[in-house]
């Protein structure tokens, strides 16, 4: 599988390590009313779907970048690759 | 007590090697430090980086020369770089960096944990193509590009820093393993 890095250019995935879920970038609040609910939803629920996935992967071997990549489980296609910075800020996150 | 002194030694012992057309020679002389930008300081690090070291701030995955200590500045990852460079003092490499950049970067000296080397000649390419997963043509890979990867199953810093020459960052702890690799490949293409 190849990973076309938005920084590097393509990238053999054997470079990275894979995270999971790409919804762990939305941590809930702590000091929130039902934190301890919203953290179990957080910590233990997974979609897993067959088909279009988006996944956090770590550059290990490479920039040291987390990215967010969106993939078909179904035919390992990579379909878009972005950096997960970028992903986080444009959802309101300072960095 | 009796007296001990200590002495340094070089990763390699200074290991030089010529294999037909290619050259595998460790590079002395040279040392590391690393620069990581604070969050929101990029403006501030490419004045100190232009001031202290004549340079400007690479790309992530490019290089650029300065006009000071012969440096080179590697653009390693986001907010990080390496400064390559021969140091006045090499005792005081992260000193000579933290003097040049003042409070624009958070400096560490890195030089201590890595072996170079140098990997020069007509049959470089043939030689690097069964360790190195990258695609090294130079329409891909051109002159100053530089970047971390994997060579059998080590981490190394890759640079091309001429047409026929890169050189080669790897941990020192490792590094015989990965000279010992890289032997092999050039004997394996040389012939």
């Amino acid at each position: 599988m190849i990973i076309d890095h938005p920084l590097l250019g393509p990238r053999d995935a054997a470079e990275f390590v894979i995270l999971g879920d790409a919804s762990l970038i939305d941590r809930p609040d702590w000091q929130a009313e039902d934190a301890a609910q919203q953290f179990h939803d957080y910590l233990h629920l997974r979609d897993n779907p067959a088909g279009e996935h988006r996944e956090l992967w770590f550059h290990e071997q490479g920039d040291r970048s987390w990215l967010v990549v969106t993939r078909n489980t179904l035919t390992h296609e990579v379909l878009k690759v972005e950096l997960a910075r970028d992903v986080a800020v444009a959802r309101g996150r300072d960095r | 007590m009796a007296d001990v002194a200590l002495e340094a030694r070089l990763p390699l012992g200074g290991y030089a090697e010529t294999f037909g057309s290619v050259s595998l020679a460790e590079v002395t002389g040279l040392t590391l430090v690393s620069a990581a930008v604070p969050n929101g300081g990029d403006a501030a690090f490419a004045v100190a980086l232009a001031g202290g070291f004549g340079a400007a701030r690479p790309a992530t995955g490019g290089s650029t020369a300065g006009d000071r200590y012969g440096a080179r500045i590697l653009g390693m990852q986001p907010d990080q770089l390496f400064i390559l460079f021969e140091p006045p003092d090499p005792d005081r490499a992260a000193e000579t960096v933290s003097d040049a950049l003042g409070p624009a970067a958070y400096v560490t000296d890195q030089s201590d944990g890595w072996a170079m080397l140098r990997i020069a000649g007509a049959g470089v390419r043939a030689a690097l193509e069964r360790l190195c997963m990258l695609d090294l043509d130079a329409a891909a890979f051109p002159e100053g590009r530089v970047t971390r990867t994997v060579m059998e199953h080590l981490s190394v810093v890759i640079l091309r820093d001429g047409p026929d020459s890169f050189l080669l960052l790897t941990p020192r702890s490792s590094a015989r393993s990965f000279l010992h690799a890289v032997e092999v490949s050039i004997a394996n293409t040389a012939g």
